[in-house]
């Protein structure tokens, strides 16, 4: 699809979420945005490039699916949603609040966009899994993407999945990590490093590749190369910066920031400036 | 932000200038450990939530945060109380009761170990929705044998829950509530393995309650007051053993019940209470307020009590019902 997309567009796409992102979160100070900034790219990528789907119809059986199984990366994921039409733009404004469906962590009562509800890490790669073995048996062609955290990659149930999404060949399986070496104690290699992932998924039977996840056309090459693969799911290593977008933010390496109000107002400003 | 910060400490100072939350529970199990070495603590990636960052920095070769697997996290400690540890497991209730279910019955509670199961965010009270709110974990627990369940009703009890834990020989559940804002000093309350508090005298209902329903419950029975009916509260800590004797007594001394819990109405408190009663042939009015067999989703807690009917208001209207029946 590379050639297809003018980056430039999808760039000023990702800033305009990432705009949203500081926006959703800022008021409350509940949501992700350090999560939220690093994975605009992937979120713009996917929904506004290579995945395949209708907003009038959400529900279309031959749509691609993507799941996010970091459910709690919501901000990014709803300004997603919304800015691709799936409800309207001013509903953001809701994130977080009583009786709105924008909770923090996603669940299925918002539509079926929300492909399933992974609150509880380390679920949604076998759901994926479910999916795309169904779909070839029905003989579609959509494409099931997964994005995974780093540190829900420490759930033995991902591990499982992958074992059987290896040795099944799913090439209609494209598993996308966010790299971002953060999980809530902070820095991954506090707790327990995942690596070498690389070797460890290859001997887990996918093709593996990694990119720089904040850069769009390396993305989109990914998932080109995914798609052609034929006999073997994908597993994209993208590798984000957390904070990508706001220089005063790039970097912290925070599960949960908290972000008073002069700091949301700064992260505006730069991104605003962007645009 | 000044440029002599580098930015790591720039976050820190971001973190910082938020107030934190106070650590009753994590202090109370800090402050054992120091007494007794036999003391571990693990996590599953949830250090500060579930109030362990001080023991982390302070028994260091004590503490393991084993990662985002809860499972692994309560096949070890199994290990460990095998070896004569005597370790505390913390996540949230959701993911340290439901998805590691397998893992108590045969690696904790089949062997009896002495396995602390220590769970936050107790039924519906958290932001973080459906996937984050265990309503089902008193029952689900509650059926495994060996197994005891404590949950206290405010910071005050805190410290007594790692008492009990501790006082029980084998597998415990603790289903602990952060406090959400800090309150003011706290002065610690005592509790005893398979007893009730009686919080307030009354003699025309009981309504036992646990955990954040227990202020409720109060604030009902003060509405009732005004109403002219006098209600009992009774704090029920000790879920699992429960305070047979105490429920017994209510029911002949005033002769109508109302249960109170932040959890689904079927295999919690309110079942509890209703099979004691039953195994006597205890017959008297009698009302469960729980969640009614539904899911929920995240709010703020005052909300969410409000939204699915636990709060005060529902308490006292459940009285009301009861003492109708009682009355005709
Ligand atoms: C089963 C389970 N255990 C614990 C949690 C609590 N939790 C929410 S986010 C998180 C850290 C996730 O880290 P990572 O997967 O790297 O996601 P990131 O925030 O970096 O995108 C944890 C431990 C959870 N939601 N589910
Ligand atoms: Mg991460």
């Amino acid at each position: 699809m590379n050639a297809k997309h003018n980056v430039k567009d999808l760039e000023s796409i990702a800033t305009r979420l990432r705009l949203h992102v500081v926006d959703m979160v800022a008021p409350s100070g509940q949501g992700y945005v350090q999560q939220g900034l690093g994975a605009a790219d992937i979120f713009t990528s996917l929904y506004f490039a290579e995945a395949t789907m209708d907003p009038t119809n959400p529900e279309w059986p031959d749509r691609d699916r993507i799941f996010l199984t970091t459910a709690h990366n919501t901000a990014i994921f709803y300004a997603t949603l919304a800015e691709r039409g799936f409800f309207p733009v001013d509903d953001l404004k809701t994130y977080v609040t009583d009786g709105s469906t924008l909770e923090i962590n996603s669940s299925e009562r918002m539509g079926p966009f929300v492909e399933a509800t992974c609150g509880s890490l380390g679920q949604g790669l076998s759901v994926a899994i479910g999916c795309a073995i169904a779909a070839k048996r029905q003989g579609r062609a959509s494409r099931f993407y997964v994005i995974v955290g780093d540190g829900e990659m420490q759930e033995g149930q991902i591990w499982e999945a992958a074992m059987l999404a290896g040795a099944r060949g799913l090439d209609n399986l494209c598993f996308i990590v966010d790299y971002n070496f953060v999980q809530s104690e902070g820095p991954m290699d506090l707790v327990m490093s995942l690596d070498p992932l690389m070797d460890k998924m290859e001997s887990f039977g996918f093709a593996c590749q990694e990119v720089d996840g904040n850069d769009l056309s390396a993305l989109l090459s990914a998932y080109d190369v995914a798609r052609e693969t034929k006999g073997k799911p994908s597993f994209i290593k993208a590798n984000t910066l957390m904070g990508k977008g706001v220089e005063s933010l790039e970097g912290l390496m925070f599960h949960q920031l908290r972000f008073p109000p002069e700091v949301a107002s700064s992260a505006r400003a730069e991104l605003e400036a962007q645009l | 932000m000044s440029d002599t910060l580098t930015q790591l400490e720039a976050a820190d100072f971001i973190n910082r200038s938020f107030k934190p939350l106070p650590r009753s529970y994590g202090d109370a199990l800090l402050a054992a450990a120091h007494n007794d070495p036999r003391i571990v603590a693990l996590c599953a990636d949830l250090v500060t939530p579930t109030e362990t960052d001080r023991f982390r920095d302070e028994l260091p070769d004590r503490f393991h945060n084993v990662g985002i697997a809860e499972a692994n996290m309560i096949g070890m400690a199994g290990g460990m109380a095998r070896s004569g540890e005597i370790p505390f497991c913390h996540s949230f209730c959701a993911f340290i009761t439901k998805r590691v279910l397998d893992q108590i019955t045969m690696q904790a509670a089949y062997p009896n170990l002495p396995v602390k199961i220590v769970g936050f965010l107790p039924g519906v009270a958290t932001l973080l929705g459906v996937s984050h709110q265990a309503i089902e974990d008193v029952a689900i627990m509650r059926a495994v044998p060996n197994m005891a369940i404590f949950e206290p009703s405010g910071p005050e009890y805190h410290a007594a829950m790692v008492k009990l834990a501790l006082d029980w020989d084998g597998p415990a559940y603790l289903r602990m509530k952060r406090p959400e804002t800090t309150p003011d000093a706290i002065e610690p309350q005592s509790l005893e393995i398979g007893k009730g508090v009686i919080r307030r005298e009354g003699r025309d209902l009981t309504i036992i309650s646990a955990g954040l329903c227990v202020s409720e419950a109060l604030q009902a029975a003060h509405t009732l007051a005004v109403e002219g009916v006098e209600a009992r509260v009774v704090d029920m800590a000790s879920l699992k053993p429960i305070d047979q004797g105490l429920i017994l007594e209510s029911a002949a001394s005033t002769g109508a019940i109302v249960t109170a819990e932040n959890h689904s109405i079927i295999g919690g408190l309110g079942s509890a209470v209703a099979e004691v009663l039953m195994d006597k042939g205890v017959g008297l009015p009698f009302k469960r307020v729980g969640i009614q067999d539904r899911f929920c989703e995240g709010g703020t807690t005052p909300y969410l009590m409000n939204k699915f009917d636990l709060d005060a208001v529902a308490i006292a209207k459940a009285a009301r019902g009861v003492m109708q029946k009682k009355k005709g």
